[in-house]
């Protein structure tokens, strides 16, 4: 049944274009003619040792891509397709794949590894090719030693891919040992060790009881830390990414080891090559997260303790380990600042010492404040940067009254470096840490304010000249300014940036002019800015937002009167009005928060409404997500006027919910829908047929990202409420998914934190439906047509009741729905009520709720519930 | 495929650039400010029921709130006054959470008791602070509240009401079309409260000028909005003077407005409308015509029709009919005001159809109606007269109506215990025994057993409708009448 492919796989590598698409052609129709027979004659190529090294390369991966795809919904399909193959041929394509591992071409073997840990993922669930782990167990330490190599690597790529319950921990203790094995100082070979070390990574999850268990993990450990002792350096890095994914594993593990590592990591750090030191770094940053994460447990009264007790390593490591990171800063590159994504030990030692500071709080300070005093001012600029680039990153995590001091001590040297330092890094570092200061220790919750009258002025002008320096610098001053403004937003009716107001704005769109604003993301930094502090104004500076509508009007008008434009000339295009319409969204949310700017506001809106028209014009396929974000804003300011823009907008709307590939534009979409629904009202019903539409196929496609559907159950209620009982005839399609969408979200068992997140929002988005519903029907001579649904719903509630694992927010949409539910059906929901099972109680619970919120809808849902109950 | 190193993840580096933040945190605001705006729609929905029922509801959980002393209750209301002090002297983050909260607390004191502690919230200073939070520009949830607050207050005793004055131009400030609809409402609401409370009020409110706004939140089809505008208004118009009738009547789409809902399926909406053209026809003429022009009449009518044919629907025993009924009292209601007018008016309802159903309902509904249906009937019959005497018979108008077989109607109220009712009764047989050509009066009278009915009253203790029924049992069937005597 196998065919010869080899030909036609060497010419779908070929340089010559035409010679490769005519190849592509013929395995896809071979593929689509006879799907069996094609698999076969790829495992054929890969596992025969005579055939060219390229044509087994890309069988292997044509395979491996029959089995596997990043869609859900493709994946889905060819697990499918797999799984209903025959199989004779399943067999013996599983053998040539396994014949593949002991071939003598490296390339070969690395590509069946993966193409049977994808074989495994489908199979290894389903109970299917039981013999797998056994067989390549079976004689591992009597193989030649690229045979134990590929045999390894394969143990690691099947690790990542299935997941560990499907795995009996027989099997799991037997790859541990062929894996540690295979990274002992006993085994000779180096690739092996590679192969074993990398293995051990993807296998560390399956290692549950072995690190239970002391001896065990004694000797894992032993091995590990052995590892990264090594020659070869890349199983030194690999060694240290296992001590990483460990650190967050096993951390409740780690006390009797951390002696040792510290002393491996800080060698590492100091001497050893960029990848592993980097990898070494990360240990400690993971160690923080742990630990942040449990501290802000313990410190949420919601449970009162963590799972897991924090063991403060950071804490006692603290005295070797802040000079450790200290010392590291002085090994900044040369152009770090200036090239996006650039990451090195300097980079990586700044973030953890930010990580440390969080963790450890005040304790941080004087151990810091040395190195920042005794370098700040030297000649060396690799000091002066470090010493900055310190205290910057301690900034976060301390009590404000342990800074303050030293604060305000540093503000007015800070400044002066910020203008009068010759080096570029030096000023980048500056104003990053002006601005972190301004983050931190700035706002109307700091008791004693650090910008003054006295002050104001300087850190303004200050701020402002940095803006014409160099894009990174400019950036990193707008960035000190953002956070400055954001500083004032409670500020109350007068705002000390009041008089400076103009002059900033015309400061930032100086800078979104600059010839150079598209390095170091300059332009987007300086409208983020603008946004940030028109967000922060106050009434006093509303004459100068308004003027600023048509001067960002006529900039955005500039981006749509382009011609033809490249490919990349339109991304930049794109990017451009993204920014003016996100600025425009801020403004139209300011100004439309009051009346009297409103009013004003709203003569703009018919030509600001006909710009992001055509916005969206300028693309084809896809809608523009900022200006969708623009247009909720606009809806709700304009209110029922905003009709008059329907007829014109609808089709981009509709464009937007059909985007499941760019997730997030269709859930920016979905709530755009909702925030026209409340300006519309019943105004928005000769729309509701097309939106209702495309929202049931949202939630009943399976490409969508799972993300979008909560918001739309929440759209549902939104439609309700405005258009009332005309929401009738969608019932019949709306009910039943909320029915199974409950049902689902019932019974998720506990997986993760993850999975609880999403579930929660899943039932809010569910009740707020429900609630949209029946508050809409109320007092409609329909409302009995949602007696049937009755039922169901409080079972629902039942169940979410007895699971025990509502957070507060769906407590109280849940005890909301009850009242909707007596409020709307009366006396038709008394006796159901009365029936169900834990009413009662949730009420009760939720009427001696602290939370004040949920006290309150209870209180209301036990009046409509005495009422639907006496009637 | 097999990289040089593991899928290990890049940390984002803590010295990071402010576009990325930003733009998230500008994306999360805008979701959070819709997530806010759909909470405080639901909220607000929810609220303004309960305050609907709310004096129906205390009796029903006041055993839940017993155990509050008076004392402490009063202790705690001037404790929330001087919280909300506070919170509005407050300037700094989170100012408007701590505004918001304290009105609440303030608000939920002053709408759960029976007695709600209305006195103690004005001595504590209430007024000025919430009148402070009505203030141009204050977000929605707090203008709510506020507005509730001052609603809860309005509802008190009168000079409890009189407080309020100084709130009143903020509050019908925010009645504009530029106000979130549950503001709008919860202020009309409040307005409505002052209104009630008599004329003295309405006039202050007619003169700062009240009247526009409300009626213009009648103008769109938001169900609740048109029905607390709705009631505030007829408490506005309730007179004596009839002048804010002729003014309301007048502006510009409301003749328009009341005749749409009117055709709506909400009892309880279009009962608050029925209101409305009660006052309306019972006050000005001006307006009793335009609605008689505008076909408010036709309307009134298949309104009754539908409720009717509701009856049959709707077990006796639902709320539902309670307010079927109200809705087609009010109904009949204002027939009769328009039947009470010129002989114009009454041509014009004879004319339509209404008569038919009436004639129906006179026969067929409940005891209530019944008697207002005899009384539109009556008064069809009759004109106008000046000073006392008999009122003018239009004999076309009897004459039809008893050949269409009222008179047997007329004659079940003359039986009634109720007083006003029987009166009603006997006065249409005395029009009946005048007006009917070639004395079929009495004949007519005879055949529906009308002098059996009569006699009853012969010894009766209501000495007006005693000498009423003798007087003409003695005119028309006395020595000198037919042959049994």
């Amino acid at each position: 049944m196998a065919m010869e492919v080899t030909q036609v796989l060497l010419n779908a590598q070929s340089i010559d274009g035409t010679v490769r698409k005519h190849a592509e052609e013929s395995l896809k129709q071979f593929q689509e003619q006879n799907l069996p027979s094609f698999l076969l004659s790829l495992s054929g190529e890969l596992a025969n040792d005579d055939k060219p090294v390229d044509s087994r390369k890309l069988a292997g991966l044509i395979l491996k891509n029959a089995l596997d795809a990043k869609e859900q919904h493709r994946k889905f399909e060819l697990v499918q397709r797999w799984l209903s193959l025959d199989a004779n041929v399943k067999t013996q394509i599983k053998t040539c794949l396994l014949n593949t591992l002991t071939s003598t071409v490296a390339d070969a073997r690395s590509t069946s590894s993966q193409v049977i840990a994808k074989v495994a993922g489908i199979e290894l669930p389903q109970k299917q090719w039981p013999e797998l782990i056994v067989s390549l167990l079976s004689n591992v330490h009597q193989l030649p030693a690229h045979v134990k190599q590929a045999t390894l690597e394969t143990l690691g790529y099947l690790c990542e891919e299935v997941s560990p319950d499907v795995v009996e921990q027989d099997h799991v203790n037997k790859i541990l040992t062929a894996v540690v094995q295979g990274m002992n100082a006993s085994e000779m070979n180096n690739d092996v060790r590679l192969a074993a070390t990398r293995a051990l990574y993807n296998a560390l999850s399956f290692a549950q009881a072995n690190f239970s268990n002391d001896m065990e993990r004694d000797y894992i450990m032993r091995v590990v830390c052995e590892a990264t002792q090594y020659a070869e350096l890349k199983i030194r890095q690999a060694a240290f990414e296992c001590l990483v994914s460990i650190s967050s594993t096993y951390y409740e593990k780690l006390a009797p080891y951390m002696q040792d590592i510290y002393s491996i990591t800080a060698k590492a750090v100091r001497e050893d090559e960029e990848p592993v030191a980097l990898q070494a770094i990360e240990f400690w940053s993971s160690i923080c997260d742990e630990e942040i994460d449990i501290l802000e447990e313990y410190g949420s009264d919601f449970t009162g303790n963590s799972d897991i007790p924090c063991f403060y390593f950071i804490k006692q490591a603290l005295p070797a380990l802040v000079p450790l990171l200290l010392e590291i800063l002085l090994k900044q590159e040369e152009d770090q600042d200036q090239e996006e994504g650039a990451w090195n030990i300097a980079m990586a030692g700044g973030t953890c010492l930010g990580l440390v500071a969080r963790t450890v709080g005040d304790d941080i300070v004087p151990l810091v404040i040395p190195f920042i005093e005794e370098n700040i001012a030297k000649p060396d600029w690799r000091q002066r940067e470090a010493a900055t680039y310190a205290f910057g990153s301690i900034l976060e995590g301390p009590s404000p009254d342990k800074l303050l001091h030293i604060v305000n001590v540093a503000l007015s040297f800070m400044l002066s470096a910020l203008t009068k330092d010759p080096n570029n890094h030096v000023k980048d570092t500056t104003a990053w840490t002006l601005g972190r200061i301004f983050e931190f220790l700035h706002g109307s919750t700091i008791g004693t304010p650090i910008i003054t009258q006295a002050n104001c002025q300087q850190i303004i002008t200050v701020l402002l000249q940095s803006m014409k320096d160099t894009p990174n610098v400019a950036e990193k001053a707008c960035g000190a300014l953002y956070f400055l403004a954001q500083g004032y937003e409670d500020v109350g009716p007068s705002s000390p940036l009041t008089p400076f107001f103009q002059e900033i704005v015309q400061s930032l769109l100086t800078v979104t002019h600059r010839e150079d604003a598209g390095e170091s993301r300059l332009r987007t930094a300086a409208y983020e800015t603008l946004n940030e502090v028109v967000r922060s104004s106050t009434d006093e500076t509303a004459p100068m937002v308004l003027q600023l509508v048509p001067v960002i009007m006529m900039e955005l008008h500039k981006t749509l009167e382009g011609q033809k434009l490249s490919s990349d000339e339109r991304e930049k295009q794109g990017e451009l009005q993204g920014l003016l319409c996100g600025c425009l969204q801020v403004i139209i949310q300011k100004l439309g928060s009051s009346e009297p700017t409103k009013y004003v506001f709203m003569q703009y809106a018919d030509q600001i409404m006909g710009l992001f028209l055509r916005v969206f014009a300028c693309r084809s396929a896809t809608v523009h997500e900022e200006a969708m974000l623009a247009i909720g804003a606009l809806a709700y300011a304009a209110g029922l006027d905003f009709a008059k823009y329907m007829p014109d907008f609808y089709k981009y709307l509709e464009m937007g919910l059909q985007n499941f590939e760019e997730y997030q534009v269709c859930a920016v979409t979905v709530g755009v829908v909702g925030d026209i629904c409340r300006a519309l009202e019943e105004k928005i019903l000769p729309y509701c047929d097309g939106i209702m539409t495309q929202l049931l196929k949202d939630l009943s496609s399976n490409q969508l990202h799972r993300s979008v559907k909560p918001p739309i159950f929440s759209c549902f209620g939104d439609i309700a409420l405005a258009i009332g009982e005309n929401f009738e005839k969608y019932l019949m399609y709306a009910m039943p998914m909320l029915q199974s969408a409950a049902d689902l979200s019932a019974h998720t068992a506990n997986v993760d934190d993850d999975m609880t997140e999403y579930t929660n929002s899943l039932r809010n988005g569910i009740l707020e439906a429900y609630s949209g519903i029946f508050q809409g029907f109320k007092n409609s001579p329909k409302t009995q047509l949602l007696i049937p649904y009755a039922p169901h719903i409080l079972q629902f509630l039942d169940s979410m009741y007895m699971e025990k694992d509502m957070d507060e927010l769906v407590m109280k949409t849940a005890i909301g729905l009850l009242g909707d539910l007596a409020d709307t059906l009366g006396s038709n929901a008394g006796s159901l009520i009365q029936q169900s099972l834990t009413s009662k109680d949730f009420l009760n619970e939720c009427l001696s709720s602290k939370d004040h919120m949920i006290k309150e809808s209870a209180e209301w849902a036990r009046l409509a519930i005495n009422k639907a109950i006496s009637v | 495929m097999a990289d040089d190193s593991l899928n290990h993840h890049k940390r984002d580096p803590i010295k990071s650039s402010v576009g990325n933040v930003a733009a998230q945190r500008r994306r999360q605001n805008a979701v959070t400010v819709g997530k806010e705006r759909r909470e405080s729609l639901v909220r607000a929905k929810r609220l303004c029921r309960v305050g609907t029922s709310a004096d129906g509801e205390v009796s029903s959980d006041s055993d839940m709130m017993v155990d509050e002393e008076q004392s402490i209750l009063e202790m705690q209301t001037s404790s929330a006054v001087e919280e909300l002090k506070s919170a509005v002297a407050y300037q700094g983050k989170g100012a408007m959470q701590k505004r918001v909260n304290a009105l609440r607390e303030l608000r939920r004191l002053l709408s759960r008791f029976e007695f709600p502690p209305i006195e103690t919230a004005l001595k504590a200073g209430a007024i000025p602070v919430l009148v402070q939070c009505l203030a141009f520009g204050s977000p929605d949830e707090q203008l709510l509240e506020a507005a509730w607050c001052l609603t809860n207050i309005a509802a008190g005793k009168q000079e409890e009401t009189k407080a309020l004055l100084p709130a009143l131009p903020l509050l019908i400030a925010h009645l504009g079309e530029k106000s979130s609809s549950p503001v709008a409402e919860q202020c009309a609401w409040a307005l409505g409260n002052v209104a009630g409370e008599g004329e003295e009020f309405r006039n202050v409110l007619l003169s700062q000028g009240a009247l526009p706004p409300l009626a213009r939140m009648m103008l769109p089809n938001k169900g609740s909005t048109v029905r607390t505008a709705a009631w505030a208004l007829s408490n506005l118009i309730k007179g004596p003077d009839p002048k804010p009738a002729t003014e309301l009547i007048k502006v510009d789409g409301l003749l328009d407005a009341i005749l749409r809902h009117l055709k709506r399926a909400d009892e309880e909406l279009t009962t608050e409308v029925a209101w409305v053209v009660v006052y309306l026809s019972a006050l000005s003429n001006v307006a009793t015509s335009l609605l008689v022009k505008s076909g408010v009449l036709q309307l009134l009518v298949e309104r009754l029709a539908t409720s009717n044919s509701l009856q049959l629907l709707i077990p006796l025993s639902s709320p539902d009919l309670s307010a079927a009924l109200l809705s087609r009292q009010e109904a009949a209601w204002v027939l009769s005001n328009i039947a009470a007018g010129s002989v114009e008016h009454k041509q014009l309802i004879h004319s339509s159809e209404a008569l038919a159903l009436l004639l129906h309902l006179l026969s067929t509904s409940p005891f209530d109606i019944k008697k207002e249906v005899a009384y539109v009937l009556g008064n069809l019959c009759v004109s106008p007269t000046k000073g006392e005497g008999k009122p003018k018979l239009i004999q076309e108008h009897l004459v039809s109506l008893v050949g269409r077989g009222c008179l047997s109607g007329f004659i079940d109220l003359v039986r009634s215990a109720d007083i006003e009712a029987a009166r009603l009764g006997l006065q249409f047989m005395e029009l009946v025994l005048r007006g009917m050509p070639n004395d079929e009066g009495t004949k007519l009278v005879e055949r529906e057993d009308g002098i059996d009915a009569m006699e009853r009253f012969q010894f009766h203790e209501n000495e007006d409708l005693r000498n009423m029924a003798n007087g003409l049992v003695d005119k028309y069937f006395g020595e000198d009448y037919g042959l049994d005597e």
